[in-house]
């Protein structure tokens, strides 16, 4: 499931996904990053995210791709688990400013 | 909703079958009456009936004994019963229900109820005319979709028939999920001996994933075969897939080079799950972690190749897995990576088993039977064997009679030195001329050990001590790195003669650089002596050449090599 919520003080779009990250999100997960123009910073919330698959991680390159690519600033938090793992082999904490 | 129906009714009272045919036929309906459950049975046609009405009690067959029959006869088809009764028990009218009727109407008729029951009938058939109509479009869809996955599969099948994966050094398993999965094996002879290997692991599966495949395995192959490095393929295909495939999209892989030569390998890990290196001489294997992004994510002017070179005793193993075997789950629904593989990274299963082992454990675990990606392992049992002699066997003898006379000199600076590796390029050159083609894998092997020995040791000035262990032998490889980095003057030229009169045909290979020599008088040429991690290329290009000369104090280095025209040596 998606969430997001767009702050227009800090120009942050927040987007949080709960329960498995997969195809299955793919729509709404873009839908989420091209409902606001306004957006500088964007910040996707993992917490409860019980699984990610490689369609996810292309999903993140998605909005990174959305967001400017070299130039954006996508943060990812409350990663945890395994999640951390497979953004870890991937090696996106190079793409991504990732904390747990 | 108007819709005009075929209604095939059976009752043996001809005054209530009168009655209902009236009132049916008063709506437009085409009805066709039948005496009793028999004779209904007799008329009744799935292609032409679309409703049937059954009288509960009939002679010869009753309405529910019809019924049973007409449902067999109608198959897929979906045709509704409605009974018609003059009993009111619930019972009997349950039963009517139970046995798969769709309605029942009391007698004596009322026009209105029967109205409104066939208008519920009407909607009934148009929803499920609706769902066939869709079922089977689905269907049709899916076979296009299967077809267009047959095609990529022709397509990949021809570009990886060079795959070399029979070769006894490796073993490999594969599960895919669909016709033409996401992952890919490739494995091909280098030139010089030894092999590179490839596995792949593409974002979805299906078209899309074929997509990228198709360039992944014609740069792997094409390149490989040119003579080019590892680190000049990586870069190239991870250029090529994203230039070709959407932001979303990439392939999480794992590169390895087996060198034979120098008994080494080297290995970029892209994004797969650790590659396990055994050593014979370690309890537990080496773990090679990604340190890459995927292929297909950067663009080619910030795309780094970070990769970890190893030495190797025959007899040593490597593995590597995608990651549907590292995610997939086990009966208690935990990751395999938690679970399953433990014993196989603590070191406690045979490397030669491990496969046979991981099979078994797949099949144990049930993941074979569900499985929810694609399933690829590999494990290389690492040899000093692997490659040679294997190349150069589909090379067409045409036009071995024609001679040839060239000369060229290729010198290259620092600059050159650091961003070019000439040796496909004077590979493409030599093997041009008639029949040196079939020679061209010794050919590769004596180039390239006289060009690394005259950069590492003549430009770069390494010495090869640190290749004593496996440690050193990574400190090497990294220094190398650095040195190259950071230089500044320097050159090594090469200077190739080609002549050829009647069957006597022969090259010259000559390598001088700009280092200060070295005591070539001391070289041990003996071959046998297998345990030497380093100084081991002049043995090897001993036995491959008629004649090595050294001049200049050791940094200029002749070979000539003598070939014969109709039969390979």
């Amino acid at each position: 499931m998606v969430e997001s919520f767009f702050d227009k003080k800090t120009e942050c779009l927040t987007i949080k996904i709960k329960g498995r990250f997969d195809y299955s999100c793919h729509k709404t997960f873009k839908e989420a990053f091209t409902a606001f123009n306004a957006v500088k910073y964007y910040e996707v919330n993992l917490a409860e995210v019980t699984y990610l698959d490689s369609s996810a991680l292309g999903m993140l390159l998605l909005l990174r791709d959305h967001a400017g690519g070299e130039k954006a600033v996508i943060r990812l938090v409350h990663v945890n688990g395994v999640v951390i793992d497979t953004l870890k082999i991937a090696n996106f904490h190079r793409l991504f400013d990732i904390t747990e | 909703m108007e819709q005009v129906l075929t209604i095939l009714i059976a009752d043996d009272n001809p005054s209530d079958r009168i009655l209902l045919k009236t009132i049916l036929s008063q709506f437009g309906h085409k009805v066709i009456s039948a005496v009793d459950g028999q004779d209904a049975i007799d008329k009744f046609d799935p292609q032409l009936i679309q409703l049937v009405c059954l009288d509960i009690k009939m002679p010869r067959k009753d309405g529910w004994e019809a019924a049973l029959e007409i449902q067999r006869l109608a198959g897929d088809l979906f045709v509704p019963i409605i009974f018609l009764s003059g009993v009111v028990d619930p019972i009997a009218l349950s039963n009517c229900l139970r046995i798969g009727g769709t309605d029942f109407i009391s007698k004596p008729y009322s026009p209105a109820l029967i109205t409104s029951k066939l208008n519920a009938i009407v909607k009934l058939l148009v929803m499920q005319k609706t769902l066939e109509d869709q079922r089977d479009a689905m269907a049709l869809y899916n076979e296009k979709l299967l077809h267009e996955q047959d095609v990529a599969k022709v397509v990949y099948e021809n570009i990886t028939h060079s795959n070399c994966l029979e070769d006894p050094a490796l073993s490999t398993i594969h599960y895919g999920t669909h016709t033409f999965n996401g992952d890919v094996i490739l494995a091909a002879y280098k030139p010089n001996g030894g092999m590179h290997i490839l596995l792949g692991d593409f974002t979805g599966h299906g078209l899309s994933a074929a997509i990228g495949a198709l360039p992944l395995a014609d740069i792997f192959f094409d390149w490989t075969k040119k003579g080019f490095l590892m680190r000049q393929i990586i870069p190239e295909i991870n250029a090529r897939l994203k230039g070709v495939l959407p932001a979303n999209m990439f392939c999480s892989a794992a590169f390895i080079d087996v060198k034979v030569n120098n008994k080494s390998i080297e290995v970029w890990n892209g994004g797969l799950p650790d590659l396990l290196f055994f050593s014979q001489v370690a309890d537990k294997p080496i773990r090679l972690i990604s340190k890459n992004l995927p292929l297909g994510v950067l663009p080619p002017d910030v795309f780094e190749c970070q990769i970890d070179p190893m030495s190797f005793v025959p007899g040593d193993r490597l593995m590597a897995f995608s990651d549907g075997i590292y995610e997939a789950s086990d009966l208690s629904g935990e990751m395999f990576c938690h679970s399953v593989l433990a014993p196989l990274y603590r070191g406690e299963i045979e490397p030669g088993q491990s496969l046979d082992w991981l099979t078994e454990r797949l099949k144990q675990e049930g993941v074979l039977d569900n499985p929810h990606d694609d399933i690829s392992c590999l494990s290389i049992r690492l040899d000093t064997n692997i490659g040679i002699d294997s190349s150069g066997h589909d090379i067409s003898k045409g036009h071995d009679e024609a001679p040839a006379d060239f000369s060229f000199e290729y010198i290259l600076n620092a600059d050159s030195l650091r961003n070019t590796d000439p040796l496909p390029y004077v590979l493409q050159i030599l093997t041009t001329v008639p029949g040196l083609s079939s020679f061209s894998s010794q050919i590769f092997m004596i180039l390239s050990e006289l060009y690394s020995n005259a950069l590492e040791h003549g430009v770069l000035k390494l010495s090869s001590d640190k290749k004593k262990s496996n440690e050193g032998f990574s400190h090497y490889y990294e220094e190398r790195e650095r040195r190259l980095l950071s230089l500044k003057s320097g050159y090594v030229k090469i200077s190739v003669k080609v002549t050829s009169d009647n069957n006597d045909r022969m090259l010259v290979l000559c390598v001088e650089d700009s280092g200060s020599g070295f005591d070539y008088k001391s070289i041990n040429y003996d071959i046998s002596n297998t345990e030497l991690l380093y100084n081991r290329g002049f043995a090897l290009l001993n036995q491959l050449c008629d004649k090595l000369e050294f001049s200049k104090g050791g940094s200029t280095v002749k070979a000539h090599y003598h070939w014969h025209v109709g039969h390979h040596s």
